[in-house]
């Protein structure tokens, strides 16, 4: 692919106004704020589309970051490009109420649909992220806190497990596990909740068993005491059956009889007579005494009270029991593994197994990008470094350091510029690696702190290996260099 | 009925549950004898557990207050008859008939013409086909049968075999939702009340006339409260805030008197992440399951990202069936590679 004329309508700071690209190198020159980087999202946009954020975010995303200064309504461009051997004319509308975009061969006329994917077919599948991390090049951008040869390491380890510098498998990984951390504990909060539940029935449980135990207890002594006031009223019982025993009775009539016979009258008569009487009140006052005994009475009574009481307790001990064994039935229950739980232990099979994936295709990529990427990367270096490096290399745990002819220099020792070198290269490398067409390389002042030497080898190899360049700068330097080795490129100026 | 459950019902009503089913079953005989119906059939489980002795002479009670009404009913696998049950010595009001066999009894009511059967439970689980054998003995004119169970372990059936049994009508209980197995003959009244989380849809009762021998019967809804499980479909505007105010009105909108189970659904702006603890306007949420997922486009990914790990990720994982754990490893591993990528 190839640019071949950015229009801008309407975008940003610039109003119409037109840049024609060439083959080769072209130098767009502008001093700080002169509107580069507005050119440069201008054909990103243009590529990718500008899509308004929602809520918060739209704020200060580039949608309202480049929506033109004046007649914000109006916010439109075209870009033409050629694939292939085909011109094609890109036409876009980003504001919100026209919002359209138009595709036009210019060979033929034929319309083309970009909805149906048409422009994506032309970029071969390039998107907006892969446009930013491959084709258009910057600085190694660095968090402060980071020195820049561990921020390209980072970026190199990234690349080389995942094929991608910003995607970082180590992260990601740190990310899972925090996240199977995290509902692990939750899992556990969760058990805790059940655990208290259950001892809180354990506990209510085991009132009632003591409840049982005393009322057990009670039924004991009840029944001793039963026993005890029953065994008394048996042996009462035992004792004479006949509360004036028909013998006792017979012999004293005996008695009477015999005296009756044997001693003389009229005494006879006297005694028997007092003898009967003295029986009769004998056998009356037995039969009184003997007939309702109030101790007696007491004592059945009481014996019918405990009885009854006893009852009662039984009738208590039996609805405790019933109620003991509904609660262990509870206790049983929640022992029972429970669905949320089910799903809580599916979630983290789900995160391992997100892990040990990962894992598994960054090895398989590291196998089989790697080796190319080496290559690749090693044979610019020695390029642009005018041969010094040899080549990258790249251990096991994915350390980086450099080859000259006699020896393994680590990353940290190398300069800031050759870092970048570095970086360029690896980007450069995997740019080659990913599409088959030649697509333009658009640098954003990517050579700040390259000296002359290598620089010049830089431009050469690009002017040697690349189509099509679009050279963002603030610096007149390139240009000098580029006339100087007379290779051939176009001049712009950003005003 | 489930009288005794002690049912988690959210913040706001699980305190007072058991009460309600209680009273619910109050409810119900007091339409009995405000109607004048003949004949009270309960399908087993009148008890969530074995009955105390209280609550026999609680509901002996309300059946005793019945002045037209013949109350029938047979101990299912919650209530069954243990050896130490009170169903065993309690003894009940002269309109009350329970059929406490582990047989097959019957009760007759000549006066409607009615038979009435069924066995009880003596076990928590019985897994023989017991009713596959309880035909009708033929009476009376009109014959119904008690039953109970219908699962795998609990006495399960078979609709045609329960039609060849011969009864004008069979009532079944254990599932506690009410489901007709043949219109007007074969009928799950369901719970009176619901009693668990997983209880959804109207509770009520069957109420039926028979009218020379022909059955019709209609579903009344009944219960204080439904569980309802609400799903509600959640799309990538959605935020912590508004999905409050969702879940207040969908709750608003659907009745506050119920109980809810919420399962949001759909796909969530990718970077949000919803806090669903402190959500429960009116005290009556049990759970709220999210199952959203970030609106993720795989096939757009997968393009994008074709060259890197991203791309390569989400190509050995996407041929999986959707809700296997495949499926749920690749959006987390999608989530957590995007969420640590850089710039």
């Amino acid at each position: 692919m190839k640019l071949l004329e950015a229009i801008i309508k309407n975008f940003g700071k610039f109003s119409g106004k037109s840049w024609e690209f060439t083959e080769g190198i072209n130098v767009i020159y502008g001093e700080n704020e002169s509107g580069k980087t507005t050119l440069y999202t201008f054909i990103k946009s243009m590529l990718f589309g500008l899509e308004r954020g929602r809520g918060r975010a739209s704020l200060n995303d580039e949608f309202s970051q480049y929506e033109p200064w004046e007649n914000p309504n109006f916010y439109a461009g075209i870009l033409r490009f050629s694939c292939g051997d085909r011109n094609f004319r890109l036409e876009r509308n980003f504001d919100k109420y026209s919002k359209s975009v138009n595709l036009i061969c210019e060979d033929d006329g034929e319309e083309l649909s970009v909805e149906k994917g048409d422009l994506q077919v032309l970029l071969e599948g390039q998107t907006q992220d892969t446009f930013e991390n491959t084709v258009s090049i910057g600085q190694l951008k660095v968090k402060t806190d980071q020195s820049l040869a561990s921020r390209l390491q980072d970026y190199a380890t990234n690349y080389y497990r995942t094929g991608d510098g910003e995607i970082h498998l180590e992260e990601a990984l740190k990310s899972l596990n925090n996240k199977k951390k995290e509902i692990e504990k939750q899992f556990k909060e969760e058990l805790i909740k059940v655990d208290r539940k259950r001892e809180e029935i354990a506990l209510e449980s085991s009132y009632v068993w003591r409840d049982i135990h005393k009322i057990e207890q009670k039924l004991e002594a009840i029944d001793e005491e039963i026993k005890v006031k029953e065994l008394q009223e048996k042996k009462k019982e035992e004792k004479p059956k006949w509360r004036v025993h028909p013998v006792e009775v017979f012999g004293i009539l005996v008695c009477l009889v015999a005296i009756f016979v044997f001693i003389p009258r009229p005494w006879n008569y006297l005694i028997v007579i007092v003898g009967g009487l003295a029986e009769g009140i004998y056998i009356w006052n037995r039969m009184k005494e003997g007939g309702q005994k109030v101790e007696d009475i007491e004592n059945e009574n009481a014996i019918r009270k405990l009885r009854w009481e006893r009852n009662h307790i039984f009738e208590e001990l039996k609805e405790k029991q019933v109620q003991h064994s509904n609660l262990e039935e509870q206790l049983e229950e929640l022992q029972e593994e429970n669905e949320e739980h089910k799903d809580w232990k599916r979630k983290k099979e789900a995160i391992d197994l997100a892990a040990t994936k990962l894992v598994e295709v960054s090895k398989y990529m590291q196998k089989s990008l790697g080796q190319v990427l080496n290559e690749k990367t090693s044979e610019i270096i020695n390029q642009i470094t005018g041969g010094k490096y040899k080549r990258l290399f790249v251990e096991d745990n994915l350390r980086i350091s450099l080859l000259t002819e006699e020896k393994k220099i680590p990353l940290e020792r190398v300069s800031r510029g050759t870092i970048e070198q570095i970086y360029f290269a690896l980007r450069m490398a995997s740019v080659e690696i990913m599409s088959e067409e030649d697509l333009p390389v658009i640098l954003d002042e990517t050579f700040a702190f390259y000296d002359e030497k290598r620089l010049q080898y830089t431009l050469k190899w690009l002017s040697e290996n690349k189509k099509q360049v679009l050279l963002f700068t603030c610096q007149k330097r390139e240009e000098e260099l580029l006339e100087k080795m007379g290779i051939p490129y176009t001049h712009y100026e950003c005003r | 009925m489930h009288l005794g459950a002690k049912s988690d019902a959210g913040k706001k009503y699980s305190a007072n549950r058991g009460n309600e089913i209680w009273e619910s079953f109050a409810k119900v005989v007091e339409i009995c004898e405000q109607k004048e119906i003949n004949l009270l059939l309960i399908s087993g489980d009148l008890f969530h557990r074995q009955p105390l002795l209280r609550e026999l002479k609680e509901v002996d009670y309300l059946f005793a207050k019945l002045t037209k009404t013949k109350v029938v009913f047979i101990a299912g696998n919650h209530d069954y008859v243990k050896w130490n049950s009170y169903y065993r010595t309690f003894r009940w009001s002269k309109n009350v008939f329970p059929l406490l066999s582990d047989r097959l009894s019957c009760i007759e009511f000549p006066e409607y013409d009615t038979a009435v059967y069924g066995f009880s439970y003596y076990q928590r689980e019985i897994t023989e086909r017991k009713y596959a054998k309880a035909e009708a003995w033929k009476k009376q004119k009109t014959e119904i049968l008690l039953a109970h169970g219908g699962d795998e372990k609990h006495i399960p059936i078979n609709r045609n075999e329960l039609i060849s049994l011969g009864y004008n009508y069979i009532a079944l209980g254990h599932i506690h939702k009410p489901i007709t197995i043949e219109k007007d003959k074969i009928v799950y009244a369901g719970a009176l009340e619901p009693i668990d989380k997983n209880d959804v849809g109207e509770h009520g009762y069957i109420e039926g006339q028979i009218k020379n021998g022909i059955v019709t019967t209609r579903f009344v809804p009944f219960a204080v409260r439904e569980y309802v499980h609400m799903c509600l479909e959640i799309d990538q505007t959605v935020t912590n805030m508004q999905l409050k105010e969702i879940i207040k009105t969908s709750i608003e909108k659907r009745g506050i008197k119920n109980i809810y189970k919420i399962i949001l659904t759909g796909f969530r702006y990718a970077d949000i992440e919803f806090d669903v603890s402190n959500i429960d306007p009116f005290g009556n949420i049990l759970e709220i399951t999210d199952k959203t997922k970030p609106a993720y486009r795989f096939e757009e990914l997968k393009e994008k990202n074709k060259d890197n790990l991203l791309g390569k990720y989400i190509e050995s994982m996407e041929n999986c069936e959707l809700d296997s754990l495949e499926y749920m490893a690749l959006y987390e591993g999608v989530s957590a590679l995007l969420e640590t990528k850089k710039g």
